[in-house]
């Protein structure tokens, strides 16, 4: 297929299902009455499906702001309480591969909190940005996995046989990879650039333009957290981090040893979060 | 003041005017005329809340046309319209006569009282709307708060408008300027109704001015949070480098070119409960006062009305 075919094809995907467990606890926040938008907006921000749609919804040119809002408690007070539970009703779950996305589930997640994490350590002015593009970096992996189910077994097969990155498995097969279909539809949703950016480059951090620090820090996080073990990204390997990243990070041994304690205490609160079933 | 609502019926038919005089004499107040041109005074003063008209079968110009003016007037043009038409009267073109429900004569006596209801009911429900936020326009609000005073009822009201807007405009052009009135909007929207889902109301004013009404208990609250949340909000409405710097530079009044901070809201508020007020103006004009003062640099800010004395006239 051609990649403007491809683009296009993606390009129409209205929204993303997401993992069962989310949904059995979603339609628990959907039906108390007396939830806060603070609680949904908690839940919502530890799932990149249901941040996505937020995003999508209110960066939308209906409610005439397109591309400016990036944090879902703003998406959620711009939306209101009805809008947002609306919406969530309509959520629906993967057919296919839902171990391989509860495997991306944790990743995406693990990379949100570290990414947190590392902002804050550098002072960054709105760490829960970083934190949002964080959860979404690898959104292309649940476009590519939603639109093409059964090739995207068989890249998953030869990444590991041939023991290659997903992302060039990817490549090989598609002539792109999941960072760029997930910029396709970050842009195609109006997300801000700042997010579209991280998507983007996250596997390139040197190529990014205008939010050079936050993929940087995006960049590391997924690092950190395939090195932790925790979820899967599609493949066993741990990449090298990028030069000009680690160079922006500037980051010392003692702080590099202080995010990942912090990382270990909120990962395994994480895990408790995706494992519950109540 | 009457509580029952007012009917304008014209016709030249007397015997027609009777059957509709009695049928809605136990529901409306009905005031009759038989042209046109003799109710429109009584139009233009009082607003009657609905019109019916006899057309008949000939769509006489004359009273066409001042129905048509009528309801392309933004204040009329709330005021419903029910034509009466004769049994086989066939309009060829809905254009040429702006009304909003029609109904025939033989089918007066089982239907006129209900669509009297419902075109009053719908003419509440689609109040004028500012175009831009789709909130209740300046028409909407001054109806909603002399309804409020009308019937007695302790409220708050408070107004909000943006500082430093205008630079804003200046640096971005006016459609960067809109989205941001959109986002307030919303948010004022949302915040009101998230804390006083029933009995508040939000309306917006025109260009950067906003009303929201609530009860007294809620509005403090209610104004620090909008304060808060657009605070949080605003910085990107503005290009990376202006966010990072934190103000923008643009000429003043003067024509000088100067630093501006980044918007901010004021608001101030007023209530009820020990002043009194008796119309709308009165309300409105200590409730802008009030946002007269909240106006400082930067930031935003709140201030409510805590004088214990009658409004002064
Ligand atoms: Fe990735
Ligand atoms: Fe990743």
């Amino acid at each position: 297929m051609d990649i403007q075919a491809l683009r296009s094809q993606i390009e129409k995907i209205d929204t993303l299902p997401t993992i069962p467990s989310v949904l059995r606890k979603l339609l628990v926040v959907i039906e108390n009455p007396g939830i806060s938008l603070n609680e949904v907006g908690s839940f919502i921000s530890n799932d990149p499906v249901l941040t996505s749609r937020v995003l999508k919804v209110v960066n939308s040119p209906v409610y005439g702001f397109p591309g400016r809002i990036s944090s879902v408690s703003q998406a959620l007070i711009l939306l209101g309480l009805n809008v947002v539970k609306g919406m969530l009703l309509g959520v629906s779950v993967f057919e296919a591969m839902q171990k391989t996305m509860v495997g991306l589930w944790e990743h995406s997640l693990g990379c949100a909190i570290t990414a947190r994490i590392i902002a804050k350590k550098k002072d960054l002015k709105e760490p829960e940005e970083v934190s949002v593009a964080a959860l979404l970096h690898d959104i292309g992996k649940v476009v590519l996995g939603l639109k093409f189910p059964d090739e995207y077994k068989k890249i998953m097969a030869e990444a590991e046989t041939k023991d290659i990155f997903i992302f060039d498995a990817e490549k090989n097969y598609f002539g792109i990879n999941h960072a760029d279909a997930g910029a396709w539809i970050a842009q195609k949703w109006n997300f801000p650039y700042r997010l579209v950016e991280v998507i983007e480059y996250h596997h390139k951090p040197h190529l990014s333009k205008n939010v050079t620090m936050q993929t940087a820090i995006v960049h590391l996080s997924d690092i950190l957290v395939r090195i932790k073990g925790f979820g899967f990204a599609g493949d066993n390997f741990v990449p090298a981090i990028n030069n000009a990243a680690w160079q922006m990070l500037d980051l010392s041994e003692a702080d590099l040893k202080d995010i990942i304690k912090e990382m270990e205490d909120s990962l395994s609160q994480a895990e408790d979060f995706l494992l519950s079933d109540e | 003041m009457s509580s029952l609502n007012t009917v304008v019926v014209i016709s030249r038919d007397m015997v027609l005017t009777s059957i509709m005089d009695r049928i809605l004499k136990d529901s409306y107040r009905v005031v009759d005329f038989s042209n046109m041109q003799s109710s429109l005074d009584y139009i233009y003063n009082s607003i009657p809340d609905m019109l019916i008209i006899d057309i008949g079968t000939d769509t006489d110009d004359f009273t066409v046309n001042i129905v048509n003016e009528l309801k392309g007037d933004p204040i009329f043009g709330q005021l419903p319209v029910l034509a009466i038409f004769d049994d086989r009267f066939v309009i060829q073109d809905w254009d040429s006569l702006l009304v909003d429900d029609y109904l025939r004569k033989s089918c007066l006596e089982m239907e006129l009282l209900t669509k009297v209801g419902l075109c009053m009911h719908r003419a509440e429900r689609t109040i004028e709307v500012n175009p831009l936020t789709r909130l209740p326009g300046n028409i909407a609000i001054i109806k909603q708060i002399q309804k409020r005073l009308d019937a007695g009822d302790i409220f708050a009201l408070a107004y909000a408008d943006l500082d430093y807007f205008k630079p804003y405009n200046d640096r971005y052009g006016f459609s960067r300027g809109d989205e941001v009135l959109k986002m307030l909007g919303r948010l004022i929207l949302n915040i009101v109704k998230g804390k006083q889902p029933h009995g508040s109301f939000v309306g917006h004013i025109g260009g950067d001015d906003f009303v929201f009404i609530m009860d007294s208990g809620y509005i403090e609250d209610a104004s620090r949070e909008i304060l808060d949340n657009f605070n949080k909000i605003i910085p990107t409405f503005y290009d990376a480098e202006d966010r990072v710097r934190g103000f923008i530079e643009s000429v003043d009044r003067e024509g000088n070119k100067r630093t501006f901070p980044l918007i901010g809201i004021s608001i101030g508020a007023v209530h009820n409960k020990i002043r009194k007020f008796s119309h709308y103006g009165e309300i409105a004009e200590v409730a802008s006062e009030m946002k007269k003062y909240a106006k400082c640099t930067g930031g935003g800010c709140f201030r409510v009305d805590k004088r214990q004395h009658e409004f002064a006239h």
